[in-house]
């Protein structure tokens, strides 16, 4: 396969159940997944539906009980724990909804650890981030503590800190779930700017508003893909109702 | 390894009291293992550095004066002998007292046993009056060379031309008379001889002594002397102090270890969610751990190297014994290698806990989940639910069932908290013993304070009569003491006879009963030991050629001749030689009387007659021990704030999930603080109770085992006072409530938002 074909992310057969106190929660059963270079898929789902888990699985933060993943056409079934660390350093930027940012470290030191985790030369990174926070509207803010920002700020931090390394895959779970409308608006306007300079998104959400920004909605239901629909390219057509408020601008 | 010292220097700043904890709390142990180790050089080394040098005897033997003493040279596995020397028993006087002395009769420098000059010189022809005293005794009678001594009730003087180290038994007063070296000419009439051996085997002594004893006959042998004899009195207290720092230092590095585990373990709870971040952001398991591992281990290091630092520079300038023996340690060969391995064993102790707490971290999922519900939490107890109906205020109800229902984890907290407790039980019962040896001597087989000698001038009845003419003295118990050869004939043993039947002397008895009749004595621990007998046994021993057979009916506590001491009264020692004269008087003073004060006056009634000392106390040389100990107290009372904290913080943060129900069920935020209050306080009176249940029955039994081991015999060891123990657990329980207050408030008053972020 040729490099521009190779997907960045394929899954196959993904399972994973959880064995929690009462009875066993399937959460993921036998998901396929292809996940094209540029492409921002968003998944969709009620809570409970297991999107989460999936993403974790996609990430390399939990082990499937089946199933394999691939990364740029690279198989990961024998990857340890370390091994994802690893590649999570250079490949994947995750956002969570919650518990993004060391609360010990500095807004700087948040960015800068992942690149120089990455092996960056402490120059480049302090460059990196503070290319990467104005760009966000953080300036002035590399020294204050995770405490002292707002949600909308902290999640902007955590997406600073996601994609400092530039990696080729970014996975957000329910990067806007803890927000108010504002913050929501923040950083939905921040990922679709990054996705038009080519990053690719893999989005989890249980907001029909936040998925109606993607290229390609996947509704998850009960751990298994329920509706793989790639929305129209050009501009979102307009719609009466929810989706219809929010207007995206650069 | 940027990101991980970028993330370990961010913590450090945000626990930098932590860090302080860590790094003192390494510091007061290593120094304490390396004092202990110091004083343990110090005790054995001296002494073999002495023998050693001087190619000490291994047996020396006193003998009367007509024995043909010269023959034991060709004994099997004799070496060398030096001597035999005649000998003379003397007082002398100086400025700085009297003392007892062997007046001992040299030719030239022995080669076996050879004086150590220390100052002056040695014997010379042309000062034939000149004599050389042992370094011990010149110190008590506070002489240099070039003083001149005087035998009290002649005219004769002698001149002091040297002073000598040497590794004989030391001078003791009234106890042991000291060596004094003289020309032969200087020795005119001997009462006696002495013989020094030198075996190829030193493991061999008690067979050569019984050898000598066969070849010289018993009747011929005094008093013998051996190397380990002179070795355990050599290092007598020091051996202690050095135990009992020893024991300390390990036990509080234990009750560290267990500190730095609990502070980690309970900081990798509160970390979680960092931890979390830190791995979906890319830290290996592996980095997790290190980073954790290295940060305490760098602390350790940090502590161990300023204790080292600190005891090497200023250890020598500690006022008294713990200094000396800093100063001397310094010079020994195993210095160098136990000032590195002491902290380095300590840091890799330290690192080991550590490792076992990081290796919890590096095994914290990468996703942020809430944590498994903690433990099956349990459910209220009936007890409790009927204390609820019965208006008892919820908050102790629920406090008492958050400190006790979730098992392992609060019966950890307990045994951590309990085991600096415990150590300090066991420091307050070491005080309370050296405590009671002044306070009380008499419990601690010291009835008597003061030993006299007098002149044979005075005569018995008037010796007796001058001695308890003073109204300060409540008895004077003639006494004498013989050295008797034990059967088999390895060893001799100090035979007292003291007090008469009608007024017998008041034993301290550990064990039996007192000895009312004839033929029945009163024996320590040591003597015990030596013979492998118990209170009940007969035992033989022969005293000259008079063989003397006693029934040993009870144990007494003896604080001296390292409990080799077997004592009867002075009739029963009458009925087999009625030529006995008492030797010297044991006098028990009134209470509150001041023993030097009666001294000097007894001194002065008996107008150069009577020779008064006091007696010594063993624990005199034990006071060090006492500012040891507080230090220990000290350190471990840190270890135990620390063990306080880490379970406070515990407390509170796992209170923060229950906040919200808690608030939502009606309760005030004073409630909510007290219930964290309860429970802390409830596990701090569950460490008092279990540290006092262990402790003193472990105090007890460790300090009779140091007592057995030292002859002075089991029986000594004595708790603390009820109401120091009480201080201490309510000192502790309202220590626990008053620390948990403040962040327990500070918890209960907090806004919290219903999220996730109280979860993990």
């Amino acid at each position: 396969m040729s490099e521009s074909t190779t997907p960045v992310l394929r899954a196959e057969g993904l399972v994973k159940t959880h064995h929690g106190e009462g009875a066993p929660a399937h959460a993921v059963r036998g998901v396929d997944l292809r996940v094209a270079r540029g492409e921002f898929v968003a998944i969709t789902g009620p809570s409970g539906a297991g999107k989460s888990t999936l993403l974790h699985l996609l990430g390399g933060l939990q082990r499937p009980d089946a199933g394999s993943v691939w990364l740029d056409g690279e198989r990961t079934d024998g990857y340890g724990e370390a091994r994802w660390a690893v590649e999570r350093r250079k490949r994947i930027g995750i956002v969570f909804q919650f518990f993004n940012l060391v609360s010990d470290l500095s807004v700087a030191d948040n960015v800068e650890l992942p690149a120089l985790l990455a092996g960056v030369p402490p120059k480049k990174a302090r460059a990196g981030r503070k290319e990467l926070l104005a760009e966000l509207g953080l300036e002035g803010k590399g020294r204050s503590m995770p405490g002292e920002l707002s949600g909308g700020e902290q999640q902007r931090v955590a997406l600073a800190r996601a994609l400092v390394n530039h990696p080729p895959l970014l996975l957000a779970d329910e990067p806007a779930g803890s927000l108010d409308s504002r913050g929501t608006r923040e950083v939905m306007r921040l990922l679709s700017r990054f996705h038009q300079r080519g990053q690719t998104i893999l989005l989890v959400t249980h907001d029909a508003r936040l998925a109606s920004a993607a290229d390609r909605v996947i509704s998850f239901f009960d751990g298994r893909i329920a509706d793989d629909a790639a929305l129209d390219a050009g501009p979102p057509p307009r719609r009466a109702g929810a989706s219809g408020v929010l207007e995206l601008k650069d | 390894m940027r990101a991980t010292l970028r993330w370990a220097h961010s913590d450090l700043r945000t626990h930098r009291g932590e860090a302080l904890f860590l790094v003192l709390a390494t510091a007061g142990i290593v120094a304490s293992l390396l004092l202990a180790t110091a004083l343990f050089g110090y005790a054995t080394n001296p002494w073999q550095r002495v023998f050693t040098q001087v190619r000490g005897a291994h047996v020396t033997l006193h003998t009367t004066a007509s024995a043909d003493a010269g023959r034991l040279a060709g004994l099997d596995g004799v070496e060398s002998v030096a001597g035999p020397y005649p000998t003379a028993a003397l007082t002398l006087a100086s400025q700085g007292g009297r003392a007892s002395v062997e007046l001992r009769g040299v030719p030239g420098k022995p080669e076996v046993g050879r004086p150590l000059i220390t100052s002056g010189r040695w014997l010379d022809p042309a000062t034939p009056d000149g004599v050389v005293l042992e370094s011990r005794l010149a110190r008590a009678l506070l002489t240099a060379p070039g003083d001149t001594l005087t035998v009290p009730g002649t005219a004769r003087r002698l001149t002091v031309v040297g002073v000598a180290d040497s590794a004989e038994p030391r001078y003791r007063p009234g106890e042991r008379s000291g060596l004094v070296w003289a020309l032969p000419s200087a020795v005119p009439d001997p009462a006696g001889q002495v013989v020094g051996l030198r075996l190829t085997d030193p493991g061999d002594t008690g067979y050569a002594v019984q050898r000598a004893v066969t070849e010289l006959g018993a009747g011929a042998i005094g008093e013998v002397a051996t190397w380990q004899q002179a070795r355990a009195e050599a290092q007598g207290d020091n051996r202690l102090l050095g135990q009992v720092l020893g024991l300390f230092g390990l036990g509080a590095l234990l009750a560290a270890g267990f500190a730095v585990h609990g502070a980690i373990g309970t900081r990798i709870r509160g970390h979680l969610r960092d931890i979390s971040v830190l791995k979906a952001i890319g830290f290996t398991p592996g980095q997790v751990v290190r980073v954790f591992l290295i940060q305490h281990l760098l602390y350790a290091l940090l502590g161990a190297l300023a204790a080292a630092v600190l005891t090497e520079a200023l250890g020598g300038a500690v006022p008294g014994r713990l200094g000396d023996a800093v100063d001397v340690w310094q010079g020994l060969p195993g210095h160098t290698v136990a000032l590195f391995t002491v902290p380095v064993g300590a840091v890799l102790f330290i690192g080991a806990t550590t490792g076992l707490a990081a290796w919890r971290a590096g095994r914290v999922p990468p996703v942020p989940v809430p944590r498994p519900a903690t433990a099956p939490a349990g459910r209220l107890t009936g007890v409790a639910r009927r204390a609820l109906g019965a208006r008892v205020p919820p908050a102790l109800v629920l406090g008492w069932h958050k400190a006790f229902t979730r098992r392992p984890r609060s019966l950890g907290a307990v045994g951590r908290l309990a085991l600096p407790l415990l150590l300090i039980v066991v420091a307050l019962s070491a005080w309370t013993t050296i405590d009671r040896f002044h306070g009380s001597p008499e419990r601690m087989g010291l009835p008597t304070a003061l030993s006299v000698r007098a002149d044979s001038s005075l005569g018995d009845g008037g010796a007796l009569a001058l001695l308890e003419r003073d109204p300060q003295v409540a008895a004077a118990y003639p006494g004498v003491e013989v050295a008797a050869l034990v059967p088999g004939q390895t060893a001799t043993i100090a035979l007292r006879g003291l007090g008469t039947h009608r007024e017998p002397y008041p034993f301290t008895l550990a064990e039996g009963r007192a000895a009312h009749g004839p033929d029945e004595a009163v024996a320590g621990q040591g003597l015990l030991d030596l013979l492998h007998v118990r209170v009940g046994d007969w035992v033989r021993m022969t005293v000259g050629d008079q063989p003397q057979i006693l029934h040993i009916v009870g144990r007494s506590i003896e604080p001296e001749n390292a409990g080799r001491v077997i004592s009867t009264s002075l009739d029963t020692l009458r009925a087999n030689d009625p030529e006995l004269r008492p030797a010297h008087y044991q006098l028990r003073l009134e209470p509150g009387a001041e023993p030097a004060a009666v001294a000097e006056r007894l001194a002065a009634a008996g107008r150069g007659h009577l020779d008064v000392h006091t007696v010594t106390n063993p624990a005199d040389g034990l006071s060090p021990l006492r500012a040891v100990v507080l230090g220990l107290i000290v350190v471990l009372a840190l270890i135990g704030l620390i063990e306080l904290l880490t379970l406070i913080g515990g407390t509170v943060r796992e209170g923060e999930r229950d906040l919200l129900a808690l608030k939502a069920i009606g309760l005030s935020p004073r409630q909510i603080t007290a219930v964290t209050v309860t429970a802390t306080a409830g596990t701090a009176l569950a460490a008092v109770l279990l540290a006092t249940a262990l402790g003193l029955p472990l105090a007890h039994w460790l300090i009779d085992a140091q007592g057995r081991s030292s002859g002075v015999g089991a029986g000594i060891a004595q708790g603390p006072s009820p109401v120091l123990l009480l201080l201490l657990g309510t000192a502790a329980v309202l220590g626990a409530a008053a620390l948990a207050a403040l962040p327990a408030a500070r918890a209960a008053r907090r806004r919290l938002a219903d999220t996730l972020s109280a979860v993990a």
